[in-house]
């Protein structure tokens, strides 16, 4: 498998109608944007194609997104945004779920859980909490209402989090294990990888012996609710994304074309070694990539 | 991991059973109900075992109470000459710091016969000649073994209000010297140290992940269970996508270990504990002879139960039903 060459672009250009990006390590590391993304994205809006961003990382809801690309001269509305913590309340919605959700996520999971009427207990108000060992009868009291515990990224987890949330799974009934996304690491940052919310997603696995039911990439919830909510077909989707266990293979699972870069994450050995079995459709240093076809493309129109 | 594909799942919700403990040897089913040990029965294992290996909980004490008998009998044993360890999983305290708790119970015991995860790691990593610098994600009872075998340590209790600030431009530095991470309970586990932790496995060349232990909850007091040691184990192995070695129950390490400093073959030993799954495998799997007591978590309903293929060599209903035989194997020894 070789990079993608002008003739791959073109034809990925004519072939599909919905651009699904990946953010952290595709779009943008940290703050700092991928050179050319601005430029790329502007091209396919031109053209009429529809944009999404789907990203993983559960921390910030779509809005907060939306605004952080918007800021950094990518336009863009929270309908075109997806999260693994949008689609966390958005499966919680579709179980007609009542009860309350025990969050060990930050700021955006609670917000999108809550905007879907979700009632949280945790979350970043957990944060600092400690359990005083010099008690007579150290415990942790749990909400006998909450049916969910929901992970997504916790950079300020805590024993108090993983305590609370074994609890709630090994003593209220039926309380369910939701995973957002497992990803083991992530640029948070523009300039190193920092541990994912796999590491959360682990931990509790690792001291309540359960399995979660995983909403984010590669799980289809996200790209199922897409596409039934845009009226796309998939096979009209192109998924771009840094990382072969998520994107890729989420677009190869679902019927959607995929495109690997290499500025995030995945490095080319690593894309090419004898080892990797998720094969992308097409893939390039980064989305800029693209712009080298820019000359080339036909007049501005529809291309459906 | 079961991710969600179409179509939409029902209303009935994700619930899924706890995941089995593996089990490494199969063993096929007694003639049933196991019997309780006989006399004879006792009198021949004291007669073949050299070396006792006690799990605490539910063998030795329940929670801060010894088990009536268990000072007398541990006396007979060492006055006929057998060794005898503690074993625990916990490694919090070092070796030293358990005695104290031992002491408290009026249990006479060494602190060389106490055989914590703690030290098990320390020992793991002079076994195998390491000269580097160890990262600890754990709490004292690491760092103290850690310094008595002189081997160079940093993070532990130290690391557990640093944090990391999220800034754009954020990059955590890390010791390159670092050879080796090691994972034990940690009450002030944060994303500092996981972070800190993944950086030297993934990026130090030849780096070590060792874990006291994997154990899902853990007794620390008797009103609820807690989260163990396999949440902060996880975290990491999440995040490095690599399994540790594992020095404490149930991997073998401490029995060679024992094994190597008394000069004794395994069947020669005899692991004394109160969970099939656990302790009494764990013995088996070494080759040991295995004594399940009943004074535990485990009933005896549960060991004659069909589900149950796990078979010790004998059964007593507590330790210090081996007193019965007291006048009988001085005799013969």
């Amino acid at each position: 498998m070789k990079k993608a060459t002008d003739q791959d672009k073109l034809a990925a250009f004519q072939a599909y109608d919905a651009w699904v990006f990946d953010l952290d390590g595709t779009i943008w590391k940290g703050s700092t944007l991928i050179p050319g993304a601005k430029e790329f994205i502007e091209l396919l809006r031109s053209y009429q194609k529809k944009i999404f961003f789907v990203t993983n990382n559960a921390t910030k809801s779509r809005a907060a997104n939306a605004a952080k690309l918007t800021s950094l001269g990518i336009p863009a509305s929270p309908g075109e945004v997806y999260t693994s913590s949008f689609a966390a309340a958005a499966y919680l919605r579709t179980i007609s779920f009542h009860k309350k959700a025990y969050v060990v996520g930050e700021e955006g999971l609670v917000e999108e859980l809550s905007a879907a009427g979700i009632s949280c207990v945790g979350g970043p108000e957990h944060r600092g909490k400690e359990i005083d060992w010099q008690d007579k009868e150290p415990h942790v009291e749990v909400d006998p209402e909450v049916g969910a515990v929901v992970v997504g990224l916790d950079r300020f987890i805590n024993y108090y989090k993983l305590q609370y949330a074994t609890q709630c799974l090994l003593s209220n009934d039926s309380c369910m294990f939701v995973a957002c996304n497992t990803d083991a690491r992530g640029h948070f940052s523009s300039t190193q990888e920092f541990a994912g919310a796999g590491t959360m997603v682990a931990a509790i696995i690792g001291c309540s012996e359960r399995e979660p039911l995983l909403l984010g990439k590669p799980a289809s919830f996200m790209l199922d609710h897409l596409c039934a909510t845009h009226q796309i077909a998939r096979d009209k989707c192109i998924v771009i994304g840094d990382r072969l266990d998520t994107d890729i293979l989420w677009g190869i699972q679902n019927g959607a074309g995929t495109c690997c870069v290499l500025s995030g994450v995945t490095s080319e050995s690593q894309l090419l070694s004898s080892d990797n079995k998720v094969h992308p459709s097409l893939y390039m240093d980064s989305i800029g990539d693209f712009l080298s076809v820019k000359g080339q493309l036909p007049s501005s129109c529809s291309i459906m | 991991m079961r991710s969600l594909q179409r179509p939409l799942p029902s209303a009935r919700g994700a619930v899924c059973p706890r995941r089995p403990v593996h089990r490494m040897v199969s063993c096929s089913a007694a003639a049933r109900p196991i019997a309780r040990a006989t006399d004879q029965q006792k009198l021949e294992l004291l007669k073949r075992v050299e070396c006792f290996i006690f799990d605490c909980d539910g063998v030795i004490w329940l929670g801060d109470k010894v088990i009536d008998g268990v000072p007398e009998t541990l006396d007979m044993l060492r006055g006929m000459g057998k060794r005898v360890f503690f074993v625990t999983n916990n490694s919090t305290k070092s070796r030293a710091g358990y005695m104290a708790k031992f002491q408290s119970l009026g249990l006479n015991v060494q602190a060389e016969e106490i055989y914590s995860s703690s030290y098990a790691a320390a020992a793991y990593l002079e076994s195998i000649n390491f000269d580097k610098k160890v990262y600890v994600v754990g709490e004292a009872g690491i760092l103290e073994e850690l310094q008595l075998k002189g081997i160079h340590h940093l993070g532990g209790p130290a690391d557990a209000d640093k944090r990391v600030t999220l800034r754009s431009g954020e990059f955590m530095e890390h010791d390159a010297e670092v050879g080796a991470v090691v994972v034990g309970f940690d009450r002030h586990i944060n994303y500092y140290k996981i972070q800190y932790a993944t950086l030297c496995i993934r990026e130090n060349p030849g780096c070590l992940f060792i874990a006291t232990n994997r154990d899902a909850v853990t007794h620390l007091t008797d009103a609820q269970e807690w989260a163990g040691n396999g949440s902060m184990v996880g975290a990491i192995a999440g995040s490095t996508k690599r399994e540790p070695t594992v020095v404490g129950k149930p991997s073998d390490f401490m029995l060679r270990n024992i094994c190597a400093r008394l000069g004794l073959r395994p069947q020669q030993i005899c692991m004394v504990g109160d969970r099939l799954d656990t302790d009494i495998m764990f013995g088996k799997n070494g080759g040991l002879n295995t004594a399940l007591v009943l004074s535990g978590v485990t009933t005896e309903e549960v060991l004659n139960s069909p589900g149950n293929t796990v078979v010790p060599d004998l059964v007593l209903p507590k330790l210090p039903d081996l007193l019965s035989v007291r006048e009988a194997a001085v005799v013969a020894a």
